[in-house]
């Protein structure tokens, strides 16, 4: 019997073996291009291998094409691409970094970038820029988000291929039919506030709000361009410390008022359940603030249905001059990698001259200006129309709230709940007022800040 | 009955090889771990009981333990009851009942994503389904908002979740049914007692062990729930959603604070332990195997 | 007396169906949903009748699925996954129950504890030792990391069939003995087919747990070809946008081998009332 059972073990043991092992090579080898070690051997002295990590899976097959574009050019650097979409990225390439196994080539987010560089995980690619970089060519004053250890005089940790910005998105169908003039740049709060009051109509008279003026999604993408057009700080100077300052106050006070006292946006628990680049899309607001990036998404929603346009956010009382929230994509280089020049070399062509045009569809827009500049970008047989300002925004992008652990005092993503969002929330739903939250968040952010 | 002393750990022994090497020690790992300073991606840093100190000074500590033991009341009461009447009912010889079986699992079955976004589009204040139910059945003037409302979003969420997960409970609570011979339940009925009696004085005493597994399950997965929540509220609004489970994934994946995720993961792993470990001592005195 | 009967099932039906509306309803959306057009998934208030239904392009969304997005090699590759590891619970569960439930033995209680409480510690702080640990011996990139532990080792089944094992009369057991079937036998024979019903259960949760599993498909595995259902819903997203389309339609597709597995094994719950408590 005991034999039996032994039997029964082993076989079964190291038959779940052979179902892994054997998978694993009967794939691999009707797998294709992904595995590299079995493409001929090229030139033997300086055949590399680059490991890239990317976070866009629905553009795979673009990123593949242009792979095999690199790879002929430059026989000697074979390519090895993963795409995970940015909530499985993040895990996936920290448990790399943990077992020793970082990719030479991974895209970064300018939100990380402080963080992973101080960390000693980045390479410092400022000499390289220098040497090869065309200054003219480029969007160079969104450099500054992946500066370390200081966004002026700091070096780049990471080179951007994209830039997205924050827009005003408008339905001028319904301006229209309020017989109203388009948002323009040159906007006041005051302006703007008109307008919106006039395009909040409760349609049925049943004393429910059918159509808003604005949609204010509280997040950061939707609070800090206001906060940045009237000259206003999260964060002191050197982002050390939750200090808002009073122009900083002053909007959020302005927003707060859209919601509870005008009631021209609907409260975040008036919309719970709605995804919120919906509520645009279906024609139930005619204004949205949010990316530059959610333009794909938004002609898609559209369709047909209605006429819309973009401009800048609204200049507040402050104002001094155009100050935009945008930020860069990058890509970094490991600071392990044993090829950093060959890397660099993939960079430089993965965000220059060679990326297709097709990848910056919507509101992204090239680093690269010659690309930036075709009038193929503008797209201009699609909507918005007005797709051009994005372009002059390039130069007021400066500053942002990004600091290490933002996205707990902030209060990011999956994590909504928590942080300054949380407390914002509060107060457009009416349960706080403006000061309370400030109050209450200013210790917890402070501590999160403070940490090592 | 007596097997000899080699047998039972032969019995064992594909069971203490895989706890050995693939649990105990990831689990000694993430123990030591909340001792650290942890991002995952650079080394951890030993700083003592840190963690353990800010956890308990921190208020989104105390609201979302607060939420857990809400939630886990809530919940376990209404999947093992909720459950078992559908297990009893489904277990009924009637036509069709096969395919009732399968349409109450479904939900189990069904993704994650599109349980998200069909539940919110019911509960939502925006024309959602439930509102417009209401309306027309109790007369309802103002639209309630299920998971944006602080005061409903934690029951809101809770609902959903029993209503996703009871399938589970249901068809161990059938398995269960199945291996108490009918012959009983009818023998009984003969002698005069009603269905109601011949359940409660014949079926449920032997499915008791049923019972007691279906409770520790239960308990536990009520302390570790998180899909549901990360795909309908994420934790919001302000962290009236926001369960231990879900807040130990917002510090390991969110934030990058391993250390601190993995001191919260040993709280509620003695929550757990003790909630159950209860349950284990109380358990002779009702638990009865045949 | 038949009429009450007759009230009582009424009832019963009427209670079945209502509650089966709710069960139906999401998933209905969803297989609806898959033959919307991208713009039409979240009208407000959501239209019951798709746009695409009965028009050109009405199975676009699955052609693309199954066909560019390589959905038929990652069905393939979960059912074999989740096959094996649940297939492995069956044996290594029903053996570590048995043991627990008929055997005395030194540490018992002790072993028992350590492996429910292995349920209690949340995967998400486990995770990254565990990826370390794979990552060292090497087995990256494989379906080791993904079905070995989960064969070898299942608290939850094992704690099931325990329960189970002990609610058996000793006097089935002891019949056993006194015919001279030996230790193993008497597992193989006598105790392993009274539980077909909970062994089917096991086998139903343990291959919806498997299949489901996204955070170690994502550590674990990195070629294409190897993905996992849940891996390639995915790819359906990316930095700024989500192709909502074709994710539900890849969820339509990925559950269909559920509801498969599900319905067989219903069939063994059926079977096991039938032979549960007669035998011996």
């Amino acid at each position: 019997m005991l034999k039996m059972l032994k039997l029964g073990l082993i076989t079964t043991l190291i038959l779940t073996m052979t179902i892994g092992c054997g998978q694993n090579k009967n794939e691999s080898a009707t797998g294709g291009q992904t595995k590299t070690e079995s493409t001929a051997p090229a030139k033997q002295q300086d055949n590399v291998k680059l490991v890239y990590y990317g976070w866009n899976p629905s553009e795979e097959q673009m990123t593949k094409s242009m792979i095999e574009k690199f790879e002929e050019e430059n026989p000697n650097i074979t390519i090895e691409y993963f795409a995970y979409e940015p909530s499985s990225y993040w895990p996936k390439i920290s448990a790399l970094a943990a077992s020793g196994n970082l990719p030479d080539v991974f895209e970064m987010s300018s939100g990380y970038v402080d963080e992973w560089a101080s960390k000693g995980l980045l390479h410092n690619i400022q000499s390289m820029v220098d040497r090869d970089i065309d200054k003219n060519n480029y969007f160079t004053s969104v450099f500054n988000a992946v500066k370390y250890p200081d966004k002026e005089t700091g070096d780049m940790y990471a080179f951007p291929y994209a830039w997205v910005t924050t827009v005003l998105y408008y339905n001028k169908d319904l301006f229209d039919a309020a017989k109203l003039e388009y948002p323009k740049k040159e906007w006041t709060w005051d302006d703007f506030l008109n307008a919106a009051k006039k395009l909040t109509i409760d349609k049925n008279g049943d004393g429910k709000t059918d159509q808003w003026g604005l949609y204010l999604f509280g997040r950061y993408a939707h609070i800090e361009p206001w906060v940045y057009q009237n000259e206003g700080r999260l964060l002191n100077e050197d982002k050390t410390k939750f200090e808002l300052n009073a122009n900083g106050k002053e909007a959020l006070q302005f927003l707060t008022d859209l919601t509870v006292k005008h009631k021209v946006s609907p409260s975040p628990k008036d919309i719970t359940g709605i995804k919120q680049d919906e509520m645009f899309g279906q024609g139930k607001v005619a204004m949205w603030v949010d990316g530059s990036f959610a333009i794909d998404g938004t002609r898609k929603t559209v369709g047909d249905n209605f006429n819309w346009d973009i401009t800048t956010i609204p200049r507040g009382p402050n104002w001094k001059e155009d100050m935009t929230y945008g930020w860069p994509d990058n890509i970094s280089i490991s600071k392990n990698s044993k090829h950093a020049e060959e890397a660099w070399k993939f960079i430089k062509f993965m965000s220059g001259k060679d990326r297709p045009i097709e990848t910056y569809s919507g509101g992204k827009v090239p680093i690269y200006k010659p690309t930036a500049n075709q009038q193929a970008w503008l797209e201009t047989d699609k909507q918005p129309a007005s797709k051009k300002i994005i372009l002059e925004q390039g130069a007021n992008i400066g500053r942002n709230s990004y600091t290490k652990s933002w996205s707990e005092w902030r209060g990011y993503a999956a994590a909504k709940g928590s942080g300054l969002n949380g407390e914002l929330d509060q107060v457009f739903d009416g349960q706080k007022t403006l000061d309370q939250a400030i109050e209450s968040v200013t210790p917890f952010a402070n501590e999160v800040l403070s940490r090592k | 009955m007596h097997y000899g002393k080699i047998s039972p750990y032969l019995f064992l022994l594909p069971t203490l090889l895989g706890l050995a090497l693939f649990r105990l020690i990831p689990v000694g790992v993430s123990f030591y771990a909340g001792f650290t300073s942890w991002n995952i991606y650079s080394p951890p840093e030993w700083v003592g009981l840190d963690n353990y100190t800010e956890m308990f000074k921190s208020k989104p500590f105390w609201t979302v333990l607060q939420n857990t033991l809400q939630f886990s009341l809530v919940f376990v009461v209404s999947v093992c009851v909720t459950g078992l009447v559908f297990a009893v009912l489904l277990n009924a010889k009637l036509r069709g009942i096969r395919f009732f079986r399968g349409l109450f699992f479904l939900p189990v079955i069904t993704s994650i994503v599109a349980v998200g976004i069909a539940w919110n589009w019911i509960l939502t204040p925006q024309a959602g389904i439930l509102n417009l139910l209401l309306e027309k059945v109790i007369g309802l003037t103002e639209s309630v908002s299920w998971l944006g409302d602080k005061k409903y979003a934690l029951y809101s969420l809770t609902m959903v979740y029993v209503w996703k997960n009871v399938g589970y409970q249901m068809i161990i609570y059938l398995a269960g049914l199945q291996s108490i011979p009918r012959e009983l339940g009818e023998a009984s009925k003969i002698d005069g007692a009603n269905s109601f009696q011949s359940f409660f004085f014949v079926t449920l005493p032997l499915l008791t062990p049923t019972v007691f597994f279906v409770l520790i399950i239960t308990i536990i997965e009520s302390f570790n729930t998180f899909g549901i929540t990360h795909s309908m509220t994420e934790g919001g609004p302000y962290n009236a959603t926001n369960t231990l489970s879900y807040f130990i994934y917002q510090n390991a994946f969110v934030h990058f604070r391993m250390g601190y995720a993995s001191a919260l993961a040993y709280v509620l792993f003695l929550l757990t332990l003790l909630v159950t470990g209860i349950h284990f001592l109380v358990k002779k005195r009702w638990v009865k195997y045949q | 007396m038949k009429n009450r009967k007759y009230v009582k099932n009424l009832f019963t039906y009427l209670f079945l169906s209502l509650y089966g509306t709710a069960t139906l309803f999401p998933f209905l959306w969803m297989v609806v949903t898959t033959f919307k057009s991208e713009g039409a998934i979240f009208e407000i208030p959501p239209k019951l009748i798709p746009d695409k239904l009965f028009k050109p392009g009405m199975w676009d969304n699955y052609t693309e699925v199954l066909l560019d997005y390589n959905f038929l090699l990652y069905l393939w590759n979960s059912t074999l996954i989740s096959g094996a590891a649940s297939f492995g619970q069956l044996i290594t569960c029903s053996m570590a129950g048995f043991a627990f439930a008929r055997m005395n033995f030194f540490g018992r209680g002790f072993l028992f504890t350590v492996l429910v409480a292995m349920m209690m510690i949340p995967v998400e702080v486990n995770i990254i030792p565990e990826f370390l640990m794979f990552s060292k011996i090497g087995w990256l990139d494989s379906y080791l990391p993904l079905i070995v532990p989960s064969f070898l080792v299942g608290s939850f089944g094992t704690f099931m069939l325990k329960e189970h094992y002990m609610n058996v009369p000793q006097s089935l057991e002891d019949a056993a003995v006194i015919d001279g079937c030996k230790t193993f036998q008497i597992y193989r024979h006598i105790f392993f087919p009274l539980s077909t019903a909970p062994l089917a259960t096991i086998f139903v949760i343990a291959f919806m747990n498997n299949w489901n599993d996204l955070l170690r498909p994502v550590l674990y595995i990195q070629s294409p070809e190897l993905r996992t259902v849940s891996l390639g819903l995915t790819q359906f997203q990316s930095l700024y946008s989500t192709d909502w389309n074709l994710m539900i339609t890849g969820s339509v597709v990925s559950i269909l081998p559920l509801i498969i597995v599900y319905l067989f094994t219903q069939r063994f719950i059926i079977d096991g009332m039938m032979t549960s408590g007669t035998k011996g």
